[in-house]
């Protein structure tokens, strides 16, 4: 399987370098490549190597390996996947049996790796009789900020996740957005360089989420490294394209939604085009449908072509392409229709969105 | 993605300035975290009652001491009548009164002061202790503690703190107070005279502080809840003391059986700290107390073996 991590165009322009893809769970990072504690600035902000994790007789996360320096980065899985595993690994809430994860070169266990990382994490049990100011200037203090100083974060970050009009309320009154509000605030406290959040848009109300969407785009365009866990794929693809998918404790994949979606070839891509005919001619939008069809059909990508039955209210056939290897296809196809001269109405793939490719993913990680 | 890109080259900036200064080491976090401890077991109103009775035993020993100290000062010289019981001097009788109620800033004052308060304190830890570090382990509060830069270590001593100053705010400080009343009261001197004293009754609060401290860690994080804490608790403080009685006491059985009541066998270093007499008949039945402090610094050590077990297990974070 090639790797993401050696292929020249693997990289997006502004993240330096990402984990690999791996659908056939073997490694991607060089076990031998060694790394400099003494020196952590030069280090990767996050390096997961290896990494494996039992609960008992049960694995947790099986020999992930990881590594991020910046940008927005979707966690995504189905339940058991392992992700919040791996999540409090990275956070030094648990250690790992197998592998070692660094954070700015130091290892996520230590007290230094933890000033580089903010953690939002899915449950929200606080101390119920605190305000919500009380709570976040109490974490404000753990971070090691003096008395003044920890009272000045306090108010910029409640007023950063607009919660500095109601932070005085008791954290027992607040609803399920406002807790992730303040979750999130004591997270931002001590400004960290990567952001660990587990299901931050959970109970959030839509304008409530483009706010926090914003907010993290913000933060990434601010260098910010931020790994979002989340069961909202369609938020999650608003924020970006960059996923990892977990299934049975394995990083299944990781990159862009079109680079995963590319390397499935047991589930071609499945692309609809929708051809308008010459006006002149009888039948003419038929006709160039399945002239087009029949073009295609040559192409070394397709594996399989279907003529759709026509919209009512719309002049165009649409075709159901299925093809491999898209970014050649695309190439292919876009020479055919200029020599051919098709007009094309429409071109739309249908299951390259995150939704499609963990659905396929998933289900090829359970066969 | 290219609507977002554009929107993400400006940033809206976070309304604080970068921190330039130095971060204070992780254990300057502990009191913080004994700081929240405590506010969340000063807020429980139903505590407050039991504060409240804390106080009125304080308060009792406090006037009892001046008011007997001033009596002193207002009796003369002149013997007076007690009924058909004949005639006795003032200052004899409040002496005698002050002798009786042990309120003459003796050791035995400080002993009855510390075993009063003890059973508040035992009652408020036994309740508070799911509160204090069970319900962070029992819901999940404690990812937001260990995600900041701390460790599993300064968890433990903050909540211990908050313990340990709880402890001491309802048993070590008042008794230093009663201490430095009587000392105002009557004379200076008995600061340098009894100055054994203050180093008992700090003895003794050091003694019931790291007990009772780290028995309410290790059976806290143990148990979590609150009803079987409580359970747990009174097992110990009171149904084995009931036991050691019945086998000491009406079976004959060693005063060594009178071990297993860690509330005696802290009483009686206390008493050893302090100073206290033995009373021939009461002390009889006990037994030494090296022995004593022998188990009470074994049930520490196993507290303290289970608590580092417990820090190292990865299951702390459920």
């Amino acid at each position: 399987m090639p790797d993401l991590l050696d292929s020249p165009d693997s990289g997006r322009g502004d993240r330096p370098l990402t984990a690999g893809l791996d659908l056939s769970f073997h490694e991607t990072i060089n076990p031998n490549h060694s790394l400099t504690v003494a020196a952590p600035t030069a280090a990767p902000l996050l390096l997961c190597q290896r990494v494996s994790k039992w609960y008992g007789p049960v694995i947790g996360v099986n020999q992930v390996t990881l590594e991020l320096r910046s940008g927005i980065t979707g966690l995504v899985g189905a339940n058991g996947a392992g992700k919040s595993t791996l999540l409090r690994l990275i956070t030094g809430h648990l250690r790992p049996d197998l592998g070692c994860i660094q954070v700015r070169g130091w290892d996520a266990w230590s007290t230094e790796a933890r000033q580089h990382v903010g953690y939002c994490p899915e449950t929200d049990a606080f101390y119920e009789e605190m305000s919500g100011r009380q709570f976040v200037e109490s974490m404000a203090r753990l971070c090691g900020y003096s008395r003044r100083e920890a009272r000045k974060r306090t108010e910029a970050v409640l007023e950063r996740v607009g919660m500095a009009g109601r932070a005085e309320r008791r954290l027992r009154g607040y609803s399920k957005g406002m807790r992730q509000r303040i979750k999130l605030a004591q997270a931002l406290l001590h400004d960290p360089e990567l952001l660990v959040l587990d299901e931050p848009l959970s109970g959030i109300d839509p304008v409530g989420r483009w706010e926090f969407i914003r907010l993290f785009r913000d933060l990434a365009a601010l260098g910010k490294c931020l790994l979002i866990s989340s069961h909202e794929l369609e938020e999650l693809e608003k924020l970006t394209d960059h996923i990892a998918i977990m299934a049975h404790g394995r990083i299944a994949a990781v990159g862009t939604v079109a680079q995963i979606r590319d390397r499935l070839d047991n589930h071609p891509l499945l692309i609809r085009i929708d051809v308008r005919g010459h006006s002149h001619a009888e039948h003419g939008n038929e006709r160039e449908a399945r002239r087009l069809a029949a073009a295609l059909l040559k192409l070394r990508d397709v594996v399989g072509v279907e003529l759709l039955d026509s919209p009512p209210d719309e002049s165009v056939d649409p075709v159901l392409v299925r093809a491999r290897n898209p970014q050649r296809f695309f190439q292919e196809l876009t020479h055919l229709v200029l020599e051919e001269w098709y007009e094309i109405a429409r071109l739309e793939t249908l299951d390259d969105s995150t939704q499609a490719v963990l659905g396929y993913l998933l289900r090829g990680c359970s066969a | 993605m290219g609507e977002s890109r554009n929107q993400a080259a400006t940033p809206e900036l976070l309304h604080y300035r970068p921190w330039r200064g130095a971060f204070r080491p992780p254990i300057a976090s502990v009191w913080p975290i004994a700081r929240v401890a405590l506010m969340s077991l000063f807020r429980k109103w139903m505590f407050w009652v039991i504060y409240v009775l804390g106080l009125l035993i304080f308060l009792l020993f406090f006037f009892g001491q001046y008011l007997l100290s001033w009596a002193q000062t207002q009796a003369g010289e002149t013997e007076v009548q007690l009924g058909g019981w004949g005639r006795t001097n003032p200052r004899q009788l409040i002496q005698l009164f002050r002798g009786l109620l042990k309120l003459d800033g003796g050791p035995q004052t400080y002993h009855n002061f510390f075993s009063y308060q003890g059973y508040i304190v035992m009652i408020v830890l036994a309740l508070a202790g799911s509160i204090l570090i069970g319900n962070d382990l029992r819901f999940g509060s404690l990812p937001f503690y260990l995600s900041k830069p701390l460790s599993r270590w300064h968890y433990l001593l903050g909540k211990g703190l908050a313990v340990a100053v709880f402890i001491n705010l309802m048993t070590t400080v008042p008794a230093l107070l009663l201490y430095a009343q009587w000392g105002l009261l009557e004379s200076w001197d008995y600061f340098y005279e009894r100055f054994d004293l203050l180093l008992g009754i700090l003895g003794y609060g050091a003694v019931l502080t790291v007990t009772l401290t780290l028995l309410l860690l290790a059976t806290a994080t143990w148990l979590r809840r609150t009803v079987p804490l409580i359970m747990t608790w009174t097992t110990l403080f009171f149904f084995f003391r009931l036991l050691a009685s019945a086998l000491v006491d009406g079976l004959r059985f060693s005063p060594r059986w009178r071990l297993i009541d860690l509330w005696n066998s802290t009483s009686l270093i206390g008493r050893t700290c302090l100073g206290v007499p033995p009373r021939p008949m009461a002390f009889a039945n006990q037994p030494p107390w090296h022995e004593a402090a022998l188990i009470l610094g074994g049930v520490s050590l196993l507290c303290l073996i289970y608590l580092i077990r417990r820090i190292q297990a990865v299951e702390i974070v459920r």
